[in-house]
């Protein structure tokens, strides 16, 4: 059935290979994330005022057609209705907004809706947001949130929230493949350096291999230091049709290709805990539409919510074997002076994990990176890119492809 | 002819060593605890139409919903608890013949409603579960005299039976597993408390409302699922459509085996990592396991682990699967699964 699925989408992909390029990203604004006073709708006002300055020639708020808001509503507070919030906090009060809500993935979706609209021609420039406030209700109201986007039937009523999903994922990783314990710290331990030399992460201090294995647990094989923390946060990219971009900006960061998928939402449901079909179908489409080799990839944003989704990701996306994910990152390969850079802004696990604005901040590192404006993080020889966003433990995942040029 | 197979979760007033906390109709939802009552719910398929008997004054909500532990069929009969309820109970068993019936007789504490604090249980509070069943061997179907309360009915039943199947007095399981057995020393008073606030709490966020509760009852208590007579699928939980070719007409009801499961993945939630409605279970009882468990080949059910030390449950390892509480939410307690290590020596069950 999938595959059948698969060549349809493959034949709508290959009528569509003409477009090289499908959007273009000419502004972008991130707020700090952390612990921040600011309530969601100055971290949104703020991250599309940052876009708008960004913007080389720069871009006028009428100009824009169309906007996607990226929100959980984490908290309960505005659960509905937030997209006329974006509209009257950054002046586009009028234009059609959606709120897309895809869990850890909005931003992701939001991404790809905002290049669908593109696409139909309506729309000259798209405004996209990611925004979550996470850290202005109770310690027990968040713990009950932080579990709303599992399976509530069965994982939830069994007493698992995502630290514990992610938990049992690492733990049949672990009984598939051997113990990988090391291979997780390193991923946190990687993460946490790239975050130490980013402006704008949560955690902005390395932690070593050591510390990492020895924090308390959380999740048994997780411990603290293998989980993003909650965060506020906001982040905005202003989008364009590829054939005007230059009318913004000379150097514009193209979105060459993007896939997405879903699975079950209960982990037993599915055939494998070890490998997300929603990534590898999200992928899959991506590189199709795009017309690109894995090879082509310099460096890549993942969803590495817990250590372990870094290693399923390098999997899911083709840059490594089933188990392979452990020792490619023992190598060393994906840090950021290797041969395949991962998570160079810290990641969901240092930079911070406000939920909607996870998938578009990925974008905006992307954005700064392949125009070479990075700074101290910068990659070397950053030409083209990928971003990859998961919802939930792996129910839904986006994934988009970049490139400069 | 009818035998007594065991009388289950028989709380006796005032008991001692620490067992019992509060006596309320959910006590009495131990079904499954031992392998005495494993057997008889096995033996009760799907499709066999089963007559619960309740005895003594109920709130109309509470059907305690064993119609969806002991199949779609299930028909409950009331018999309003005026003394001659048990009387019509078995003039009723007499008329309907040979099919599995269960009898479920109790002394109630006046219901929590939802918001409410559940009222303090009254002294001799009583709840006690009778199943019956066929038998080519019978025990002469003996209850004594045909009134009285229920708990002097449960103790005549229990003397009566006493040599049938390791009845105790003090066999309890059910607040959050604070078996005996366990070894583990029991706070009656934090156990106590933490029930009150969680049945007490307006739920915030992720929950299970009651309607969805009930809705999957058969799946998450009996394991019930589809089979696909067409592709051979087995759909769990059942959606009443296979969920490999799509098909309606060609479903046969199972039950997948509720023992020697094999444990595919596990993790220990540390402190903090529960979710909050689990926040009073890890007070009173620590840390838990959660367990993923093959059923059948590519079934795969989600499992709380009880009855074990955090960290003694294996990939790899067997493990049985007991009816137990889960938590308190909006003044009703939520039952489901667990799992159990299995005994040394188990071999996996294969069969579906």
């Amino acid at each position: 059935m999938l595959r059948g699925f698969n060549d349809s989408v493959d034949k709508t992909v290959r009528e569509a290979e003409a477009l090289a390029h499908r959007a273009a990203i000419v502004g972008a604004g991130h707020t700090r994330f952390g612990v921040l006073e600011a309530g969601p709708r100055a971290l949104v006002r703020t991250a599309v005022d940052a876009a708008f300055r960004s913007v080389d020639r720069g871009a006028d708020r009428k100009d824009v057609s169309e906007a996607f808001l990226a929100t959980l509503g984490f908290g309960g507070s505005q659960i509905g209705n937030s997209a006329a919030v974006l509209a009257e906090e950054t002046g586009v009060v009028g234009v059609p907004v959606t709120r897309v809500e895809n869990a850890c993935a909005s931003g992701g979706f939001a991404l790809r809706s905002a290049v669908g609209a593109l696409a139909s021609g309506a729309s000259p420039l798209v405004l996209v947001v990611g925004v979550e406030k996470m850290t202005d209700v109770s310690n027990a109201r968040r713990r009950y949130w932080l579990g709303v986007s599992g399976d509530t039937e069965w994982e939830r009523l069994a007493g698992l929230t995502f630290a514990g999903v992610y938990g049992l994922i690492a733990s049949r990783y672990f009984a598939e493949h051997g113990d990988a314990s090391e291979a997780l710290a390193e991923v946190a331990a990687k993460n946490h350096e790239n975050g130490a030399l980013n402006p704008n992460a949560h955690f902005q201090k390395k932690v070593s291999r050591a510390e990492v294995r020895a924090a308390p647990r959380v999740a048994d094989p997780l411990g603290l230091y293998d989980c993003c923390p909650v965060s506020d946060g906001a982040c905005a990219l202003l989008l364009s049709a590829p054939e005007v971009a230059r009318k913004f900006t000379d150097t514009p960061v193209y979105i060459d290709g993007t896939g997405a998928g879903t699975d079950f939402l209960a982990v037993q449901e599915r055939a494998s805990l070890t490998r997300f079909r929603a990534t590898q179908r999200a992928a899959h489409e991506a590189f199709r539409s795009a017309g690109w080799h894995r090879s082509d990839v310099s460096f890549l944003e993942v969803h590495d919510c817990f250590t372990i989704a870094e290693l399923l990701a390098l999997e899911d996306l083709g840059f490594a074997g089933p188990g392979e994910g452990a020792a490619l990152t023992l190598s060393g390969e994906t840090r950021r002076g290797g041969r395949l850079p991962v998570n160079p802004d810290g990641g969901l696990k240092a930079k911070g994990h406000p939920i909607g604005a996870t998938g578009v901040s990925q974008a905006y590192e992307i954005f700064l990176q392949l125009r070479g404006e990075a700074g101290a993080r910068q990659v070397a020889h950053a030409g083209h890119a990928l971003a990859h966003n998961v919802g939930g433990a792996g129910a839904t995942a986006a994934v988009s492809l970049f490139s400069v040029g | 002819m009818r035998s007594v197979v065991r009388v289950a979760a028989y709380l006796p007033a005032g008991s001692s060593g620490g067992v019992r906390v509060a006596a309320s109709d959910e006590d009495a939802f131990t079904l499954g605890a031992t392998a005495a009552e494993r057997a008889w719910v096995d033996r009760v398929r799907v499709s066999d139409p089963v007559v619960v008997h309740l005895l003594g004054d109920y709130p109309s909500t509470a059907d305690w919903g064993f119609p969806a532990l002991l199949g779609r069929g299930a028909e409950v009969v009331r018999h309003p608890g005026d003394g001659g309820e048990l009387a019509r109970a078995l003039r009723s068993l007499e008329e309907t013949g040979e099919g599995p019936a269960l009898v479920v007789a109790a002394e109630l504490p006046e219901r929590a409603t939802n918001r409410e604090r559940p009222a303090p249980s009254p002294p001799g509070a009583a709840a006690v579960a009778y199943f019956l069943e066929t038998s080519d061997q019978p025990r002469p179907f003996r209850l004594g005299p045909a009134s009285g309360s229920p708990s002097a009915v449960a103790l005549a039943l229990r003397r009566e039976n006493s040599d049938d199947g390791g009845l105790r007095s003090d066999t309890y399981v059910g607040d959050w597993d604070l078996a005996p057995a366990a070894g583990r020393p029991v706070d009656l008073e934090l156990v106590r408390r933490g029930a009150e606030r969680n049945l007490s709490a307006v739920s915030e966020g992720a929950y299970v409302p009651r309607p969805r509760y009930l809705e999957n009852l058969p799946s998450r208590w009996r394991f019930a699922a589809d089979e696909c007579d067409a592709c051979h699928e087995v759909t769990f939980p059942a959606r009443g459509v296979c969920r490999r070719c799509r098909r309606r007409d060609a479903l046969t009801a199972i039950l997948l085996p509720r023992d020697g499961g094999r444990v595919v993945a596990v993790t220990t939630i540390g402190k903090g990592g529960q979710p909050t409605e689990f926040d009073a279970q890890v007070e009173v009882s620590g840390p838990y396991q959660v367990a993923l468990v093959d059923l059948a080949e590519g079934v795969r059910v989600t499992l709380q682990v009880t009855d074990a030390a955090a960290g003694e449950v294996r990939v790899g390892d067997a493990v049985h699967t007991l009816l137990r509480r889960l938590y308190p939410m909006e003044g009703e307690w939520r039952y489901g699964r667990k799992a159990v290590p299995a005994p040394p020596g188990t071999t996996e069950r294969r069969e579906r």
